[in-house]
């Protein structure tokens, strides 16, 4: 019995799973890669840092462009820096505490938040600073602010209205005007639970 | 939760136990095939049907000649319903029927299950209660605590065409006649992402058991796991 059952269930799971084999779907994913792959201009780029400890390279690739990204820990603070293929710089983000955003602008994100979501939590805070990449380390590095530089406020939200709750994603300008927002989809996870 | 405080609490645990159960060492080897199908329902409710089988390829005590015996042990067939009760967290019920050569065994099942997203991994928490009931042997109750983490080898999730490792541990607290026990499992498994929809693992699923009576029964399944999304 054993033997046929085993013959029965991968039978079945080939007529239930016709595609399995072909791999032709389209996806999105980010893999690991190594300091030799990432292009000069985007190591340069990090040198200004005088970061000492890892940096981590990943290589984003999505339905229509592909970006790399660098991720390291500095002054205790999360650092995510991503460029284009080629190894353009595009932005700066830096991890940081809700109380860190300016009162005013927290409190006008607050407030939209609380007209999109009954009840809400920031879980997370990102400073995102784009523009011209001399004013963006210059900013970043000595503190000193420059027009070139643009900032914006990436937030990780837990939305909950009605019986519904979702994990959104926000972009609010320095000022605290929303510019976008989309929902946090949840990779599958029935590996992990049965 | 933290992850290393999980994994060396672990550690440290089936070292304990594999020490302390050095006189009656007997053991189990075998192979688990499993198929699991998850089917996404309306509203935030799914379906989830596993069918999984379990072959002997070997039993005896350590230190002795173990004997090659290979015999076809059981099957189970489940259904389970679940409903997502929360950002990332789930309550299901269902009933699995299990299949030996001689008898059918009942056993329904209540659980629940959250997934956190962790830097680079991801942990799942899941709580089941189950009542198993067979013509011959009374009830038994069991009281189950799972934690599972899914560590990409590749990046920072783990995306199609991609190798994870699944590493978990479980306890299971049963109660049976007024007899209880507790058995512990181990579960290091390479998983790979064949698309959106197909899932294959295969590694180690270890548990130990009868250890408190200080007669423990080590049982070495080679699982191999297949997920499959309707």
């Amino acid at each position: 019995m054993g033997n046929h059952f085993i013959a029965i269930l991968f039978i079945l799971s080939f007529l239930l799973c016709p595609d399995l084999l072909s791999g032709q779907q389209k996806y999105e994913s980010e893999s690991r890669m190594r300091s030799e792959e990432v292009p000069t201009e985007a190591m340069h780029f990090l040198d200004a840092f005088q970061n000492k400890r890892k940096v981590r390279w990943y290589l984003e690739e999505g339905l229509d462009r592909k970006s790399i990204e660098a991720k390291f820990k500095l002054n205790r603070q999360k650092y995510s820096i991503e460029f284009d293929a080629l190894g353009q710089f595009e932005d700066v983000e830096i991890e940081i505490r809700k109380k860190e955003i300016p009162e005013s602008t927290l409190e006008k994100i607050k407030s939209q938040l609380s007209l999109d979501c009954g009840k809400f939590k920031i879980q997370k805070v990102q400073t995102q600073y784009s523009g011209d990449k001399s004013a963006v380390l210059s900013t970043i590095t000595k503190a000193s602010r420059s027009d070139a530089v643009t900032i914006k406020y990436e937030l990780v939200v837990k939305c909950k209205s009605g019986n519904n709750s979702s994990l959104l994603e926000y972009l609010f300008s320095e000022s605290g005007e929303k510019l976008a927002v989309s929902e946090i989809v949840f990779k599958n996870s029935s590996h992990l639970e049965y | 939760m933290n992850t290393k405080l999980l994994f060396y609490y672990t550690a440290l645990f089936m070292v304990f136990i594999l020490g302390e159960s050095k006189a009656q060492l007997t053991y189990q080897t075998g192979l688990l095939p499993a198929v699991n199908f998850n089917y996404k329902l309306a509203g935030d409710w799914s379906l989830n049907s596993k069918l999984e089988s379990r072959q002997r390829l070997s039993s005896g005590t350590f230190n002795m000649d173990g004997q090659a015996d290979f015999d076809y042990v059981l099957t189970d067939i489940s259904l389970i319903a679940a409903r997502k009760v929360g950002l990332n967290a789930r309550a299901s019920g269902g009933y699995l029927i299990r299949i030996t050569d001689d008898k059918a065994i009942h056993r329904f099942i209540q659980q629940f299950a959250m997934t956190q997203k962790l830097s680079g991994l991801r942990i799942a928490h899941r709580l089941v209660t189950d009542q198993t009931f067979s013509r011959d042997e009374l009830p038994e109750f069991r009281l189950r605590y799972r934690w599972v983490t899914e560590i990409p080898l590749n990046g920072q999730s783990a995306d199609p065409k991609e190798f994870y490792l699944k590493v978990g541990n479980e306890y299971l607290n049963s109660l049976q006649d007024g007899s209880y026990d507790l058995e512990i499992r181990g579960l290091p498994l390479l998983g790979y992402i064949i698309d959106e929809k197909n899932k294959l693992e295969g590694g180690l699923d270890y548990r130990v058991n009868s250890f408190l009576r200080g007669n423990a029964r080590h049982t070495f399944w080679v699982s191999l796991n297949w997920f499959i999304e309707l």
